[in-house]
């Protein structure tokens, strides 16, 4: 009896922030951790496989309305740093300024540091819950302490929901304008099966796969 | 003989066989990047409520091994934004369209057929009295034969639509619920929605979704949902019916077709390839058209082979 390649998951396909994308090269970068089935077997692919992507999908963060010489905070999570090279790419070529504040619970959350060596027009601060890296505690208690009103014109954060319900009740008393890239579970990815809904404010659920995934916090109903 | 694609299901023609199901398809626009609309056999819109309806928390969706389960709680934007927003753009592209509608009471089932009834557009009504994931109304109706077949008659004197009646696979008897929808004047059967299923964080030891419990689909149900299809066209031989079940590929199609269902619909699959539904209508033809047969002749070649051997011990 031989034993074939395949599996009965994944099944669905996988959501992924684009990390760097270039029109030039026909490019584009995601920022994997292997957390459950379907990153495991992306994990596996060998170079040179081809896999079939849908996208662009859904928003991303906005740089709109900000002045040259404006200074941007970027607050991550562990894997929530993947979304930020483009960013700060853009921030940069608009001589924005972005500090970049990046937590985990541990120094191997921060793994991905090194991606962000050289791309960082501000400082750098580090956090982790154990201290093994950067400041002891939490990220949002780390840019509470960094900051006061009137020190940003925008923040832009991704991470784990728990991160973001922390970070909501600061952003909110420095009147700070924020861009939150939220995380659901996905199915479709275009707005057909309703599954990765984000309980909001305005109305009772938004569609966080066509109407996000970056949301500004007051549009989402902490719970 | 011709290899022409159409199949009657009653008043219900269609062009081809390869429907889109419930649930999975939104309202048919979302889908217009990867399918051109008209050339589906037709559409089932998300299941339509009286008034807009909000659905469940999340988390809503979980994957399971070749497949998913489900617990949206059917949100939807309510009939009257379904007539005014959305049914003229799909009769503009030529779409299909089959209404798919649910509640909670008898009455909601009536004022929602009254209210489409007459609407421009609409080729047929589908009756959701199947969905597991919601307190009242759903499969409340869908699991006793008497519920069953009083809402279909009561439905029935209500619309002049072709009527097609989704049937649940959590039925005691499932042969019994077909029997009193058509009776009750149901024209078509659509069979089957989700199995009720249930996954649990092992970590945590709390279910994945925040219902409990949810409904099971995609190809992990695909045997059963066949099972099922063969059991009714067996009793019910005059029944038209459409097969739903973990459908992706044309192999999938020409099961259910053999199994005796005259068209099916596609679900899941459309989450992971959108253009699936479209897909599978061009290897129809292709199929078709190679052997110079039409779709309907592919419909119940399971049973004009006889019976299969493990029915003799089943019931009739």
């Amino acid at each position: 009896m031989l034993e074939v390649p395949g599996r009965v998951r994944p099944y669905l396909r996988r959501a992924f922030s684009v990390a760097d994308a270039s029109a030039d090269t026909g490019q584009v970068e995601l920022l994997v951790k292997t957390i459950g089935a379907g990153t495991a077997a992306l994990e596996e692919l060998i170079e040179g496989s081809e896999v079939r992507l849908l996208g662009p999908l859904g928003n991303g963060f906005g740089i709109d309305g900000l002045a040259g010489g404006a200074r941007v905070a970027v607050v991550a999570g562990g894997i929530g740093a993947a979304p930020f090279p483009l960013l700060l790419r853009a921030l940069e070529k608009r001589a924005i300024a972005a500090d970049f504040f990046f937590g985990g619970r541990a120094e191997s959350d921060l793994a991905l540091l090194d991606r962000f060596e050289g791309h960082v027009s501000g400082e750098i601060f580090l956090s982790t819950d154990d201290g093994s890296a950067g400041e002891r505690g939490r990220v949002t208690d780390l840019f509470r302490r960094r900051t006061q009103a009137g020190r940003y014109a925008r923040l832009y954060s991704c991470g784990p929901m728990p991160m973001f319900a922390a970070l909501a009740p600061i952003v909110a008393g420095l009147r700070l304008p924020s861009e939150f890239s939220t995380e659901a579970e996905m199915g479709c990815g275009f707005g057909a099966c309703l599954g990765c809904v984000i309980p909001g404010m305005e109305k009772p659920f938004i569609i966080s796969c066509t109407e996000g995934p970056v949301l500004a916090p007051e549009k989402i109903r902490w719970q | 003989m011709t290899s022409s694609l159409e199949v009657e299901l009653g008043s219900l023609r269609l062009k081809n066989p390869i429907l889109t199901a419930s649930g999975t398809f939104g309202y048919g626009l979302e889908f217009t990047d990867w399918v051109e609309l008209a050339r589906l056999g037709g559409l089932c819109t998300k299941g339509l409520s009286l008034r807009p309806h909000a659905g469940n928390e999340p988390p809503r969706i979980c994957e399971t091994p070749a497949g998913m389960l489900n617990a949206i709680g059917l949100q939807n934007i309510g009939v009257e934004a379904f007539l005014s927003e959305k049914l003229p753009r799909l009769r503009s592209m030529g779409a299909t369209v089959i209404a798919n509608v649910w509640g909670d009471l008898e009455e909601d089932y009536v004022a929602i057929v009254k209210a489409l009834e007459g609407a421009q557009g609409l080729a047929a009504v589908e009756l959701n009295i199947s969905c597991p994931n919601v307190e009242k109304g759903g499969m409340l109706f869908g699991n006793s034969p008497s519920a069953t077949a009083s809402l279909v008659s009561r439905v029935r004197e209500a619309t002049r639509f072709p009527l097609i009646v989704k049937l649940s696979p959590n039925a005691p008897d499932l042969v019994e619920s077909a029997r009193a929808a058509r009776t009750a004047g149901a024209d078509v059967l659509s069979l089957v929605n989700t199995f009720v299923g249930m996954a649990i964080d092992p970590e945590t030891a709390r279910p994945r979704l925040s219902f409990g419990t949810g409904g099971l689909s995609g190809p992990a149900i695909k045997p059963l949902a066949v099972r099922m299809v063969y059991q009714v066209a067996r009793a019910l031989p005059d029944t038209p019916l459409m097969g739903i079940g973990g459908i992706s590929s044309l192999s999938d199609v020409l099961e259910f077709l053999a199994a005796g269902a005259t068209a099916v619909q596609v679900g899941t699959a459309n989450f992971v390839e959108p253009g699936v539904s479209q897909r599978l209508v061009e290897e129809l033809e292709k199929y078709c058209l190679g052997r110079g047969v039409g779709a309907a002749s592919l419909v119940g070649r399971a049973h004009r082979l006889g019976p299969a051997p493990a029915e003799a011990g089943a019931e009739g």
